[in-house]
């Protein structure tokens, strides 16, 4: 297939087709509804099921379903409606199923606005839902990275039979760039007669999978409990994913940036290093698993004098960072969250004024 | 040097999501002011949430083009508004009064609301429709035929006019350019209707040229960025 031009949700939409995803499961909220526009003509194209629920709850539950019986499945919503689909993304987590949830961010709390946001970091790495759950969660910054994570998400949620979360800002989904998908379709689904619902007959066997995520016998849900345990820390040896920018030569400063506002770091970046001043960057692509080596090493570089957590939110991220930094260096942070992205201008003004300050 | 763009009049601008209507928009207004035109640009988007005409407002006042907009309090919002201002435009278009609408037939609804204003305008509305041939759903003269007709029922008015929008963003090569030019020739042919324009970047103004498109072509200044870029110049346009 050629290059098209597309929007990051139309990137995301297509991408999931591309994976072998013929089942969408919906409710439009803004700034992420054309996935839904685009997937309500698409899917019947390709045989596959788009069903608008009846409200964010429902889709969850019916994401439930299907990936108990055994096939991909994926919904799209943004931040208020992720909110109402945290419960049964803890019942998915509890019942170890596979299934891939985007997030296109959108400003809070509460109704909050329709411009982009990154402010849903913490609920997504740490808060999803009730109980130990964990989501392993992919930031793009570009929409060909959307479209690749979105098709590299269902594998590592089979990989784990635990969800997974595509968290993107508004922008993500609403600008336009020029994408490219492969030609072959990945739908080598893993095997999933083990556990999944999806009839004796067809598995051949006399035994009924159970799939559910209630264990009232303290030891089993212990038990249930060090499974799902055992799957997050093999995220964080397997699955951590990260980009280093201008990091190759000493700097003084390092930014850590993910998502759009990541791209705003690399253009401040560049025109600083035309007035001499060396700025590194490391961009998480996993958000959990938090690439915790990478930040830490980056911050230990010589020369380097201060770590900034640069987020479209009120300090999320910057938690994580000064977790992995562990006092070593002074750790800031600088962010907006109305839907305004920081400028480069606003972040050059940071690393100077900041650096003058130390 | 190709013929002159001159559009006076009630000019509509549609076309489905993401073909760049909005970017054409703004530079047709900058261009047609540059030619001493009296230009009042209207944002009739109620569809998308981001990078619409009221991104450039203050550029475009800067440049003493009128531009009409939901009240200040809803210009973040996606709620459908329709200012009453948009009606009397219509009726009192004055030298050019362009109208940005919504992507794909959805977008296009909202003309239907007008139709009683549009009805009495003279001269009629132009309705343009802007075609990226490198989007999804516009990529073959079927396509954009198609979009034609879901357009036309949504807006209860008929396409006059085709404008040739080919680009892939900093992609953008003279060869997709000329790509584009064709499929906009035989749709053109096709439909017995004019292609008004073809759009450039400016970065691409010259390399374009030996193209020898028979059609003007509107040099496109960016206006809608994404953050980490600075919208063109265009202070320093001189009357083309």
């Amino acid at each position: 297939m050629p290059k098209v031009l597309m929007k990051g949700n139309e990137a995301i939409a297509e991408a999931a087709i591309r994976a072998g995803c013929l089942n969408y499961f919906a409710y439009p909220i803004t700034p992420q509804s054309e996935v839904a526009e685009y997937l309500s003509w698409r899917m019947p194209e390709v045989n596959g099921v788009f069903l608008q629920g009846e409200s964010e709850v429902a889709v969850s539950y019916m994401i439930f379903g299907a990936a108990g019986a055994g096939v991909r499945v994926f919904t799209t919503s943004s931040s208020p409606g992720i909110s109402l689909m945290s419960e049964a993304i803890s019942y998915l987590c509890g019942a170890q199923l596979p299934a891939v949830f985007v997030n296109i961010m959108r400003g809070g709390p509460g109704l909050g606005g329709i411009l982009p946001s990154q402010a849903d970091y913490l609920q997504a790495t740490k808060g999803i839902g009730h109980g130990d759950c964990r989501l392993l969660v992919m930031a793009p910054a570009s929409v060909q990275e959307a479209a690749e994570m979105v098709m590299t998400a269902f594998p590592l949620a089979e990989k784990y039979r635990n969800p997974v979360m595509i968290l993107g800002d508004g922008l993500i989904g609403q600008m336009m760039e020029p994408v490219e998908f492969p030609d072959q379709l990945k739908s080598e689904a893993s095997n999933k007669d083990g556990w999944a619902t999806n009839g004796m007959d067809h598995r051949g066997s006399t035994t009924r999978n159970l799939v559910k995520s209630l264990f009232l016998d303290a030891e089993q849900l212990n038990d249930n409990n060090l499974i799902l345990r055992a799957k997050y820390e093999r995220m964080k040896k397997e699955d951590v994913r990260w980009e280093c920018w201008n990091t190759e030569e000493t700097y003084d400063a390092l930014i850590v940036s993910y998502g759009t506002m990541s791209r705003v770091c690399k253009t401040a970046i560049s025109m600083l290093k035309e007035e001499g001043i060396e700025v590194g960057l490391v961009r998480p692509q996993t958000l959990f698993p938090f690439p915790e080596q990478a930040v830490r090493q980056a911050a230990q570089k010589e020369g380097c004098r201060v770590v900034l957590s640069v987020e479209m939110s009120m300090g999320q991220m910057v938690e994580d960072v000064e977790r992995c930094v562990q006092g070593a260096l002074p750790v800031k942070w600088y962010g907006k969250c109305g839907g305004d992205v920081p400028t480069p201008e606003e972040i050059i003004d940071l690393v100077k004024t900041t650096l003058s300050s130390l | 040097m190709c013929a002159e763009i001159r559009l006076r009049g009630i000019v509509i601008i549609v076309g489905n999501y993401g073909s760049g209507k909005t970017e054409v928009a703004i530079n047709l207004a900058v261009h047609q002011h540059g030619q001493g035109c009296r230009v009042r640009l209207a944002d009739l988007d109620l569809v998308n949430p981001y990078f619409r005409t009221r991104e450039a407002r203050h550029v475009l006042a800067g440049r003493g083009i009128d531009i009409i907009l939901p009240p200040q309090g809803f210009l973040q919002a996606d709620l459908p508004i329709l200012d009453p201002q948009v009606a009397g435009l219509i009726r009192q278009p004055g030298d050019l009064a362009i109208l940005d609408a919504g992507g794909d037939a959805v977008g296009a609804t909202v003309l239907a609301a007008l139709g009683n204003a549009f009805q009495a305008a003279l001269p009629s509305p132009q309705m343009l429709q802007v075609v990226n041939p490198f989007r999804p759903n516009t990529d073959t003269v079927e396509r954009c035929l198609a979009m034609r007709r879901a357009i036309e029922s949504a807006a209860q008015l008929k396409v006059t006019g085709w404008i040739g929008n080919a680009h892939m963003m900093d992609e953008t090569t003279p060869v997709h350019i000329q790509q584009g030019y064709a499929l906009m020739q035989t749709l053109a042919e096709v439909s017995g209707l004019p292609l008004v324009c073809m759009t450039a970047d400016e970065s691409l103004a010259n390399r374009t040229k030996a193209l020898r498109m028979s059609c003007p072509v509107l040099t496109i200044r960016r206006q809608l960025m994404p953050p980490w870029r600075k919208p063109a110049a265009l202070s320093s346009i001189k009357k083309e």
